[in-house]
């Protein structure tokens, strides 16, 4: 369990609406400050400079997507050690157990309920070493 | 068939007999056995001699009285002809009796003993004709009388040929009494004539004797060729039998073979025969039209060399090695094949071996069919679904993010009325995403695209877990749930997240159909080796009518009830196909005192499987 509380979160997603709902579900409702990021070619590069306690990865997105962002993550000395979580409407159990194995923290299905989400997050987070 | 029944243990005998008697052996145990048979023979014969020789007694009888009719001695020549009549008389009423005799062959011996009594008696008579009348006479008459009797002796022969004994005794009644008188005559002539015929005796017992021997020896051949002729017979005639069962078997055989042909040659589906090593031995129009060679092109060519990719790891050198070895019918081996013309295209193949006697694999039949376009189709469809999942899935968390959002009271109280509808659109949105997932669910379940990830779990602590997790939606409807009994700690083997749905769904449809104020029971318990988990509900029952497609898609009793309650008409039908997936089993039945109770039955343990390293 990480030493501090769950407090900076970014979260990378093509879709507005959606954005817009993490966004006052996390800010309003789990009191968190977030990072939302529309392109996920820019991610990496917001991520440096926010500074996340952890990262939420939309799954399908166009140009770059949520598995592949996340291997690029993993070659990048200031993101590589960033927990991440999947936000998925697609994917198989067997393609998140894949995901799993390469060190994604958790992965939330989406449609989410966006009361309970900041404290899906927080288990995530206080499940981590 | 009963022809049948009747020939193959016949068969068999004449089979064993002649397997283990050598041929010499097989006569001699005929000779045996035949001996009765020639003694009727030799009782037949005399018998039918018995007419001529009483004809020839009486006519030389008959005779002998006239010239030896004399005044002095009338009276005793006349009783001498009564003798012979009486003996023939008595005679003519034993070969009658011979005649009419049903079992002449058992009783042969007792024939031939009445026959001898009758030839004695006979020549008894002869013989008092010689010792009475011979003294007395003329020498005319006395010649006359000698020739007779040296005559009926010598006739006796050929008569009494088949028992040389019995003519043994019928001359030695006639010789011996001669023979005395003779030598009590005093006369030279008659002394020597009594000396020569003992000698005449025994020369004519001796031919008889050779004449009974060479007549045995004759009806010994006449049985042995009769056994023959029979044996012979017989064996024609099992021989045809079984000429004509293969003649049968062998049209039945035939027609078999024109039908399975006909089968292969009019099968849509390419038909491959090979020989064990894979080479093609014949193949059918199909097979030519898959694969755009003819016939005599691919005859003769490796199948696996000729057709299939080298880098194909579904159907190479080695399986094929391995199956030979097998000797397993394979069914649904997916491999790229190559056409003539260079086109890839998948094949499924079944493929059977057929195997001799000894189990040595002989050929192998391999059945082909090109599934290129169902597996464009497959991807297409599969393709189809993920999208549509991801298509749907999106707006719908939108949708129902803001409506839960708004609905929280984080943006301040709702109007009453505003809120009702809001609360409609959340509900209604979740329904709809409700239907998603049962279709994607069972989409995926019945086209074989999902697989479970089964683990070793507690099922007491997964009973209680649905039961927490369910809590929440029966208190909508005013409905408790309960464990009726503390369930037993077992083990199974499942994915513990299906399982999870397939509990939530029957706890949920429970707690729909329970009155307010209800309460939905859960309870297990262990039968043998597996374990039975019940959902129980007091609600209305299951209507007649339903219950026969309960567990079909889109199967709901009341319509009216699902607009009030939800339910996409797809749990159950799910429930089943995961519980079969398990290796479980789903039914429902009423419950004693109304209400329904749904279970499913696993295989379980009470100790964990040891975990896999």
């Amino acid at each position: 369990m990480p030493s501090q509380p769950l407090s900076r979160v970014c979260y990378v997603e093509d879709d507005e609406d959606i954005q817009r709902i993490v966004r006052l579900s996390l800010e309003r409702i789990g009191k968190l400050t977030v990072e939302i990021v529309g392109d996920p070619n820019l991610a990496i590069e917001r991520m440096i400079a926010f500074k996340p306690d952890l990262v939420m990865l939309d799954w399908m997105m166009p140009g770059l997507d949520g598995p592949a962002l996340f291997r690029k993550m993993r070659d990048v000395p200031a993101t590589s050690a960033l927990p991440v979580v999947f936000i998925t409407a697609k994917a198989s159990d067997r393609e998140l157990a894949e995901l799993m194995a390469l060190g994604a923290a958790g992965a939330i299905s989406k449609p989410f309920a966006p009361k309970d989400l900041p404290d899906q997050l927080r288990a995530i987070w206080n499940a981590l070493p | 068939m009963t022809g049948r029944n009747f020939f193959l243990p016949q068969m068999n005998r004449a089979a064993s007999a002649t397997e283990q008697a050598s041929p010499s052996a097989r006569i001699r145990s005929n000779g045996t056995a035949g001996a009765s048979d020639v003694l009727a023979d030799r009782a037949a014969h005399l018998y039918n001699q018995v007419p001529f020789g009483l004809a020839t007694t009486v006519v030389i009888g008959a005779l002998a009285t006239y010239e030896l009719w004399d005044a002095r001695f009338k009276e005793l020549v006349l009783i001498w002809w009564c003798l012979v009549l009486l003996v023939t008389a008595a005679s003519t009423g034993l070969y009658l009796a011979y005649r009419r005799a049903a079992n002449i062959a058992v009783d042969a011996e007792r024939w031939l003993r009445w026959l001898g009594i009758g030839a004695l008696a006979n020549g008894v008579n002869w013989g008092l004709a010689a010792a009475v009348f011979f003294r007395a006479h003329t020498h005319e008459e006395q010649v006359f009388l000698s020739l007779l009797l040296v005559g009926v002796t010598a006739g006796g022969i050929p008569v009494f040929a088949a028992s040389w004994r019995i003519f043994a005794i019928f001359a030695a009644s006639i010789v011996a009494p001669f023979t005395y008188v003779l030598t009590t005559l005093g006369s030279r002539l008659f002394t020597e004539i009594a000396f020569i015929l003992p000698v005449f005796y025994a020369g004519s017992v001796a031919v008889a004797y050779r004449l009974n021997q060479v007549l045995i020896s004759g009806y010994r051949l006449r049985r042995a060729y009769q056994t023959l002729t029979e044996d012979y017979t017989a064996l024609n005639r099992t021989l045809e039998e079984q000429i004509e069962e293969f003649r049968h078997a062998q049209s039945v055989i035939e027609a078999s073979g024109r039908k399975l042909a006909l089968f292969a040659e009019r099968a849509p589906i390419a038909v491959f025969e090979l020989d064990r090593k894979g080479t093609i031995l014949d193949m059918n129009p199909a097979a030519e039209h898959t694969f755009g060679y003819s016939s005599s092109e691919l005859v003769g060519r490796n199948l696996v060399q000729t057709l299939i990719p080298q880098d194909e790891p579904a159907l190479d050198k080695r399986w094929w090695a391995d199956f030979a070895a097998r000797k397993h019918p394979e069914a649904g081996i997916r491999a790229r094949c190559l056409r003539r013309d260079g086109l890839e295209i998948v094949c499924e193949y079944s493929l059977t071996p057929l195997v001799n006697e000894f189990n040595d694999l002989t050929s192998v039949i391999a059945q082909s069919r090109d599934i290129t376009q169902q597996q464009e189709a497959e991807r297409l469809k599969k393709e189809f679904t993920s999208t549509l999942s991801h298509e749907l899935r999106t707006p719908l968390t939108s949708i129902i993010g803001s409506l839960q959002l708004i609905n929280s009271g984080m943006f301040g109280n709702l109007d009453r009325e505003v809120a009702e509808l809001t609360g409609v659109a959340e509900r209604n949105a979740q329904r709809l995403l409700d239907l998603i997932n049962d279709i994607l669910d069972i989409e995926r379940i019945e086209s074989g695209g999902f697989s479970l990830q089964p683990e070793e779990i507690a099922l007491d602590e997964l009973i209680r877990e649905s039961l927490v997790l369910n809590r929440a939606f029966a208190e909508r409807f005013g409905v408790r749930i309960a464990l009726r009994t503390e369930p037993p700690r077992v083990f199974v083997h499942v994915d513990r997240k299906r399982l999870l749905q397939v509990m939530t769904n029957l706890i949920s449809n429970a707690a729909k159909f329970s009155p307010e104020g209800g309460q939905v029971e859960l309870s297990a318990s262990c039968a043998d080796t597996r374990v039975v988990v019940s959902v129980e509900d007091r609600g209305p029952g299951i209507p007649e009518e339903f219950r026969g497609r309960i567990f079909s898609r889109f199967a709901q009793a009341d319509s009216a009830l699902t607009r009030k309650k939800g339910g996409t008409g797809l749990g159950l039908a799910i429930c089943k196909r995961l519980i079969e997936m398990m290796g479980g089993e789903i039914s429902f039945a009423d419950r004693d005192g109304g209400g329904t109770s749904f279970s499913f039955a696993l295989p379980a343990r009470a100790e964990p499987a040891a975990a896999p390293l």
